[in-house]
């Protein structure tokens, strides 16, 4: 990193990043503990997922104060000033990563109350592996400040929306083969759909990663999956038919 | 930086002990010159005392200055008592297990907890350069160990908890996190210190999960037929008594039940006879085409029974491997039912022997539209050529992500049910441990909707005289 000639600067731009590292981590904590309590059907780790989204909370709202008196008392410019922006967007990013997995969590609460199902969670289970995998990569290449690795989470987003309609299909199989799993089926759909959220956000971090870095935009089409049976309904507003305790708040 | 101000680790401070010890024994010897003097008696056994001292003395001296010790570094605390600073630095370097020191700063500043010394694995696992000084959150961002970093940073707290690293595959720590008394401040950065140490149980974790995936499917794959037959037996017991039609059509099923548990144990048994061979090199010499051809014609009932017609092409002579028959033909066997297992009605088996090839050459891809993947590669050795046996089938074919998980004892590609098909998902681990015992390779090569193309090549057996048995050099 650049040499500042206030040092308190320097720190203060140190210590931004390795709050937001801090953050990522927790997140990525969340992530991978909300796919175990499902797997598991773990519902102390669930509630434990739950109660800890505040810390998340609290992280973000403490990084964009520090963002905001850093941009206006020092005025930063050029990378100084991308690193800044870069930490914001993060930490946003970060916070919604930890709301899914909250969700996530709290529908693994309800999943637990019901009969197991082995073969659908264990489906889940491998797309969280995934998308916790994409995560920790693209928060690896922040710290690191890799562009290479960055990239390649950004390129390979289809692989989650394979996933994804995978488990669409499995799912809708399921409820056609047996009514009584609907609700049970319903809720591992909306995981997978938070689950493909998360992924999401994976790459609107690439992408920041990548401005840090090189202070210009990723150019090009991100290679997509041929779109889905799950992609021509998502325009429905269906999160609002939802019971209020169960929406991304 | 935490070093930036340190004095050089290399020259010994004044108060050094390799200084302290040179003049002790310089006085020690002095005073017993002078008792020597004054009782001419003794001098014989002060001489001899004032040589020892001395060679102790130098014993001492004589140390190489290590790179960093930490008695230099630290002449306070515990580490004083060792007989020897820069040789617990070294231990410290050498340690297999990753260890990191850390240090606080400022309880409320997270960029305050900064890696002050790193051993060599350490610095290895997290890519560090250098000491390996940074930011500790730049190499671990779990919250668990952050927490536990601080509990004993700020707390006086020891803890141990369990922590997944990164990289491309995934690895489990247990990470213990130790206090250490309050250092020079103006060394390490700033007031307190902790010790994290990091444990690699991955393989603990691994095997404990293959154990209970593989006792879970394999009582689950006995108990099947076992629920079947103990049903029959009720229903014979019962109404079914005195209807000789029912009972030959049960009786029936009851074998066919009963064939299939003595088909799975007696592949659990050649699974681990085998496994218990692994690492005796086989001493035969088989010839693969003649095996092969054995196996074909033995096949031949099944196939036939199926619709499927077996093509081989396999050549004359100059395909002897060094092996054990019985098990070349099990790999043969097993590959083959493989491969009819998943032909449809009408559909062909290719066979085929490639001689002479170099390891290379033998593990080439072989289908230009599909996936490759090696499931079991031998240690090279220079110029030994290899006999491949290739079977293909025009099946269903598998995606990629099956490809390396298809040697793991009872997996199933999804979507293929066990019932219909008669396997007992033990086949290719078979296959697999025979071929490592035989220092060969196997591969697999394929695409969905295009079939899969098995390939297993065992080392050539060396070249006899041309009188038979006689071995050559």
């Amino acid at each position: 990193m650049n040499q500042h000639t206030v040092k308190a600067y320097g720190d203060e731009l140190n210590q931004l990043t390795a709050e937001v590292v801090r953050m990522g981590g927790l997140a990525e904590a969340q992530v991978a503990d909300a796919i175990e309590s499902v797997a598991r059907r773990d519902v102390a780790l669930a509630k434990a997922v739950v109660e800890r989204d505040i810390r998340l909370d609290a992280l973000h709202r403490d990084i964009e104060k520090k963002s905001i008196r850093l941009i206006a008392l020092r005025q930063p410019v050029a990378s100084d000033l991308r690193r800044t922006l870069g930490a914001m967007k993060l930490a946003s990013d970060l916070e919604r990563t930890g709301d899914l997995a909250k969700n996530i969590a709290k529908r693994a609460l309800i999943l637990a109350e019901g009969e197991p199902m082995q073969p659908l969670t264990r489906s889940i289970e491998r797309m969280g592996r995934l998308v916790s995998t994409r995560l920790r990569d693209v928060l690896d290449a922040y710290t690191a400040s890799e562009i290479e690795r960055a990239l390649s989470v950004w390129s390979t987003d289809d692989e989650v929306d394979e996933h994804y309609n995978a488990l669409f299909r499995e799912l809708l199989t399921y409820m056609m083969g047996d009514p009584r799993t609907i609700t049970a089926c319903t809720h591992l759909l909306f995981m997978a759909k938070n689950l493909e959220r998360i992924g999401d956000h994976a790459t609107n971090i690439a992408e920041t990663v990548h401005y840090e870095i090189t202070g210009e935009e990723m150019l090009g089409e991100r290679p997509k999956a041929v779109p889905g049976p799950g992609e021509e309904q998502t325009s429905t507003p269906h999160i609002s038919t939802l019971p209020s305790d169960l929406t991304d708040d | 930086m935490p070093y930036e101000h340190s004095p050089s680790p290399v020259a010994p401070t004044a108060s050094s002990r390799l200084w302290t010890a040179g003049a002790s024994g310089g006085v020690a010897i002095l005073v017993m010159a002078a008792l020597a003097v004054m009782k001419p008696e003794l001098a014989g056994w002060l001489a001899a005392g004032a040589v020892a001292v001395a060679l102790a003395t130098w014993l001492v001296n004589r140390r190489p200055p290590a790179l960093v010790s930490i008695s230099e570094l630290d002449r306070s605390g515990p580490v004083d008592l060792a007989p020897d600073g820069a040789l617990l630095g070294d231990v410290f370097e050498a340690l297999d297990d990753p260890i990191l020191i850390i240090s606080g700063g400022e309880a409320d500043d997270i960029a305050g907890r900064r890696i002050a010394l790193a051993n060599a694995a350490a610095r290895d696992l997290f890519r560090l350069n250098g000491t390996g000084a940074g930011l500790l959150v730049s190499v671990i961002r779990d919250p668990k160990v952050l927490e536990a970093v601080d509990e004993a940073l700020f707390g006086n707290f020891s803890s141990t908890v369990d922590y997944v690293g990164g990289g491309a595959q995934e690895r489990h720590w247990r990470a213990f996190v130790r206090p250490l008394p309050e250092r020079d401040a103006h060394l390490w950065g700033a007031g307190a210190l902790a010790l994290l140490a990091l444990r690699d149980e991955t393989d603990t974790r691994r095997m404990e999960m293959m154990r209970v995936d593989f006792l879970a499917n394999a009582s689950h794959e006995l108990r099947t037929p076992l629920a079947s037959l103990s049903g029959f037996i009720e229903t014979l017991k019962g109404h079914a008594k005195d209807d000789p039609k029912a009972r030959d059509k049960f009786l029936d099923i009851m074998a066919i039940q009963a064939d299939r548990m003595g088909r799975l144990v007696a592949d659990l048994l050649s699974l681990s006879r085998i496994e218990l061979n692994e690492h005796i090199a086989p001493l035969g010499r088989v010839d693969l085409a003649r095996a092969a051809s054995d196996v074909v014609d033995a096949v031949s009932v099944i196939s036939r029974e199926r619709g499927v017609t077996i093509k081989a092409d396999l050549g004359q002579g100059g395909a002897t491997v060094s092996g054990d028959r019985d098990e070349i033909v099990q790999v043969i066997q097993n590959l083959i039912d493989n491969a009819l297992k998943y032909s449809s009605h009408g559909g062909v088996v290719e066979l085929s022997i490639d001689r002479d090839r170099t390891l290379d050459e033998a593990m080439v891809a072989r289908m230009p539209e599909g996936t490759r993947l090696s499931l079991a590669t031998p240690d090279r050795e220079a110029g030994q050529k290899y006999a491949v046996i290739t079977v293909r089938d025009h099946g269903p074919g598998m995606a990629r992500e099956h490809l390396p998980r298809l040697t793991e004892r009872f997996y199933r590609v999804e979507g293929q049910k066990s019932g219909e098909r008669q396997g007992t998902g033990l086949g290719l681990a078979i296959v697999r441990h025979i071929i490592i015992r035989h220092r060969g390779g196997l591969s697999v090569d394929s695409a969905l909707g295009q079939g899969a193309i098995f390939a297993a090549c065992f080392p050539l057996a060396p070249v006899r005289d041309a009188v038979e048995g006689a071995p050559a050099t």
